[in-house]
């Protein structure tokens, strides 16, 4: 039992320098109570090697010692998670209402017959648009193609500035195109071209029709990714047309020839 | 006229569709008593319906839990499979009949186990079905061929179950022997297949593939064959053989405490130290396989990884790491005791050794739970210069953690082959040899890992992760692969120079198997709160938003308390389960048909006595202090 003792007194002096030393050091309250914690767990590991052999429980009382130890354990678990830095559910509530607000309040009316007019509208308006940008690829793409992307297209150019650009720049944000793109120096490029000189290459309609369908554009060295699906093919259920076009002109503004972004090869 | 995909597709949806009908009655009559449920249909009963609620405790909570509880359920019935048939194996390679009748035991477990689990995903699926329609409707759409695949595995898993355990008796020798460990080789394959499938649902929610070309069967192979599926896969199976094993190895302890004889105290004694065995056996890849699956997750998804590792959950990983940190004390210290009080005499020869390793574990785990960068006040930050401190940021990466994980995989490894050589004595010509060489390798090893690990802040992130820490995990799996068949040799022709005597472990080893057994639960909670939280508000990332009331992330300690309850329920559950599986047994011994103890040759896995380990000895061994 001395030993015991002698060793919870060693582990207490060992914490409070711990808790001494990280003050000093300047670390935050939580870290300073983890040191501690982190050498009295030490020395109970220590401690528990040298304690005397308790008299076996039997029966209820033994139940009853396997509950208060699950107790403990709860209570330590619990307390401890409690007690680390929290992140705060509100945070993400916020950030949650604000992407959903406008879906719910469509859904939240219970207007069936008013979603389904919208949903027929939206579909005219998508193929509209399918169609527009169907019409100015065939004129746009070749060419571009044939310039090897150095003509910029002069009627996206101007669209980098402006709300449609913060839109496109807070899509680029929404959908996670990082995850799979670089741009700026920042995100992934594994799985998708880097998409610096973009501008260069495709006109906005172009970068539009490879958002809503990933299958008419291949990009030069992806040949993998692009057989494989790895672009998703989502993003005309998950997006507005109004959001993809803005998406399109604020990727159709970047235009840094220094950065070697693979060539577009058209497939529809 | 429908093509072949759509009618399996409207069949589906047809089955969706009665499956909600089932639902809807189940739910009225559980539900009957309740006056204050109320659908949120019938607010807009022409609306389809996204989401249900219930009062009180909420959707989210109560499907929580019995996920859970059946997921844990299901990594005991899945486990325990692995655990019995390797048992089974044992005893048939060593011909020492208790492993055989611990493999049958634990075998018998699985009929009623099997039955719990089964009723628990039935209450799932009829509550996400209920609470989450829209959802369902669309993983149906997607994975229905492999919903059939499914309910056909579980045809022939129950019908080779039924073969395993009704013909033990019957197949008990010879060709039988072969043909029984055989039909215990299929189960497990079986069990694999029905762990991987639906595997491929949840592992599709956080990193969906979603093809629109192709028939329905393509569909839903490009879903289920996703990112996160194989690395899911092979963690959840390493896993489940942890679980298999600390929770024999809990058994053992319980039964252990309350014992009244020492013919008892001797049996669980040895069960005990043969699931802690399992458990560590489990316990050494299961780091490797976890950092495989985040390596994959931020393949995936750099952000998906972000969150997790640096993001709002990072400091789940601080709790993990205290878990597992615990899990390996509470493990080693097992060891320990074993070797003070199973083997007389050695209270003292292993002290320094036990000591070293202790420390070391230790400064391991302070090092393993240093978080990235440190959740800090603006004017926190500021004294420290950044979120990263400047002593302690550079054990926050990785390549510190990875460092610290490999060489307590390593102690623990040793702890056991201290375990494993004491009270032998070698009598080989060349043991001084092998000894300097296992030294040598175990030395070199160390210093390779650590070396290794420094050597990983100077170079890009890729080299480190994929020819680093790689090379980490081979040489601590080139020791484990060298020192065991080189001490398996030296023991051989090893004088046993005191003999291992079981049932003299103090209470506290009991303790000491439920603690690890409990870490392991919580382990498996804490990380299913993970996996589903860093979806962050998808139900489907990047694919399907959850737009309910509760598509937040509970916090922490929130979370934490869920998970306690969920331990508590799983335990009590199983507790049930063995109460049953052992209720014929009792009946048995109080008839007076107890059947004794074998007093059976050397555990194959361990140092034991056939002279010494039947109860006679014992009877002798009471009187020696303990």
């Amino acid at each position: 039992m001395g030993n015991v003792i002698k060793k919870m007194v060693v582990g207490i002096v060992l914490g409070g320098i711990l808790f001494g030393a990280t003050n000093a050091l300047g670390f935050p309250f939580v870290f300073q109570a983890l040191f501690f914690g982190y050498a009295m767990l030490g020395a109970i590991v220590f401690m528990i090697l040298d304690f005397p052999t308790l008299k076996p429980f039997g029966g209820v009382k033994a139940v009853g010692a396997l509950l208060v130890f699950y107790a403990i354990l709860s209570v330590v678990y619990i307390a401890g998670a409690s007690m680390w830095p929290q992140y705060d559910p509100e945070d993400e509530k916020g950030k949650i209402e604000k992407i959903l607000k406008p879906k719910r309040e469509h859904y939240e009316a219970g207007k069936v017959e008013v979603l389904l007019q919208r949903a027929k509208a939206l579909d005219e308006k998508a193929k509209e648009l399918t169609a527009r940008l169907q019409a100015l690829g065939a004129a746009q793409a070749p060419a571009d193609q044939k310039a090897g992307g150095e003509a910029a297209p002069t009627a996206t150019t101007a669209a980098s500035g402006g709300d449609i650009a913060k839109l496109g720049e807070e899509q680029w944000q929404l959908q996670e195109c990082y995850n799979c793109h670089k741009l700026n120096g920042e995100g992934g490029k594994k799985r998708g071209p880097e998409l610096d000189n973009i501008g260069n290459l495709l006109p906005a309609a172009e970068i539009a029709r490879k958002i809503l369908d990933p299958k008419s554009y291949k990009a030069e060295g992806f040949e993998q990714e692009y057989e494989k699906g790895k672009m998703p093919d989502k993003y005309k259920d998950l997006m507005e047309p109004k959001d993809v076009e803005a998406l399109a002109v604020w990727l159709a503004g970047y235009k840094n020839a220094s950065v070697n972004t693979p060539k577009p090869i058209k497939m529809k | 006229m429908m093509n072949q995909g759509q009618i399996v597709t409207n069949h589906g949806r047809q089955l969706a569709g009665r499956a909600a009908l089932l639902a809807g009655c189940a739910a009225l009559v559980a539900w009957a008593g309740m006056p204050d449920v109320a659908f949120a249909q019938e607010a807009a009963p022409q609306a389809p319906t996204a989401y249900r609620d219930i009062p009180y405790i909420g959707s989210r909570n109560l499907v929580w839990i019995i996920a859970q509880l059946h997921l844990l359920l299901a990594g005991f019935v899945l486990g325990v499979p692995i655990f019995a048939w390797l048992c089974e194996i044992v005893g048939w390679k060593s011909g020492d009949k208790r492993y055989d009748k611990l493999a049958k035991e634990f075998t018998k477990l699985l009929t009623s186990s099997y039955a719990t689990t089964a009723l628990f995903g039935g209450i799932l699926l009829f509550l996400l079905i209920g609470f989450y329609p829209k959802l369902m409707a669309y993983l149906t759409d997607i994975f229905f061929p492999s919903f059939l695949v499914y309910c056909g595995l579980f045809l022939v898993e129950t019908a080779t179950l039924y073969l395993y355990w009704y013909g033990w008796d019957a197949m008990a020798e010879g060709s039988g022997k072969k043909f029984h460990i055989f039909l215990g080789f299929l189960l497990n394959v079986f069990a694999f297949f029905i762990m991987i499938v639906p595997n491929s649902w949840a592992t599709f929610q956080s990193s969906p593939v979603v093809i629109s070309e192709g028939s329905d069967f393509a569909r839903a192979w490009a879903a289920t064959w996703n990112p996160t599926w194989w690395p899911v896969n092979i963690h959840r199976l390493i896993a489940n053989v942890v679980l298999g094993g600390y929770i024999c190895g809990a058994y053992a302890g319980i039964r252990y405490l309350s014992a009244k004889s020492q013919e008892e105290r001797y049996h669980y004694d040895w069960m005990g130290y043969v699931g802690n065995f399992i458990g560590v056996f489990g316990l050494l890849p299961l780091p490797f396989a976890g950092y495989w699956l985040m390596r994959e997750i931020y393949q995936y998804n750099q952000q998906m990884g972000i969150t997790l590792m640096g993001g709002f959950l990072s400091w789940l990983f601080i709790l993990q790491a205290m878990l597992i940190g615990v899990l390996f004390l509470g493990s080693n210290y097992y060891f320990w005791l074993g070797i003070t009080h199973r083997i007389p005499g050695s209270e003292t020869q292993y002290r320094k050794p036990i000591m070293a390793m202790l420390i070391i574990l230790l400064l391991c785990l302070g090092v393993w739970m240093t978080p990235h960068s440190l959740v800090a006040s603006l004017e926190e930050a500021q004294k420290m210069g950044g979120t990263h401190h400047p002593l302690l940021g550079v054990f926050g990466v990785m390549s510190a953690k990875m460092t610290v994980s490999n060489l307590m995989v390593l102690v623990t490894f040793m702890s056991f082959i201290m375990y494993w050589r004491a009270g032998k004595q070698d009598t080989a010509g060349w043991a001084k040899a092998a000894k300097a060489l296992m030294g040598g390798v175990l030395g070199l090893a160390a210093i390779a890992v650590i070396v290794l690990g420094v050597w990983g802040y100077f170079v890009p992130a890729i080299i480190r992760i994929n020819y680093f820490s790689t090379s980490q995990v081979g040489i601590v799996i080139f020791v484990m692969l060298t020192i065991t068949p080189l001490t398996a040799l030296l023991l051989k022709s090893a004088k046993t120079t005191t003999e291992m005597v079981w049932g003299r472990m103090p209470p506290r080893a009991g303790y000491a198997l439920v603690l690890n057994a409990v870490m392991v639960i919580l382990l498996m909670t804490l990380m299913g709160y993970a996996r589903s939280s860093s979806r962050v508000h998808w139900h489907i990332y990047g694919v399907m938003r959850d737009s309910s009331q509760y598509a937040f992330s509970p916090a922490l300690g929130y979370a934490a308390a869920l998970m306690a309850l969920n331990t508590f329920l799983f335990c009590m559950l199983v507790a049930f389960i063995f109460w049953v599986a052992t209720m014929g047994d009792k009946a048995k011994a109080a008839a007076g048909t107890k059947g004794s103890v074998e007093p059976g040759a050397i555990p194959a896995m361990a140092g034991g006595s056939p002279a010494l380990d039947g109860p006679e000895a014992d009877a002798s061994e009471e009187k020696r202090p303990v």
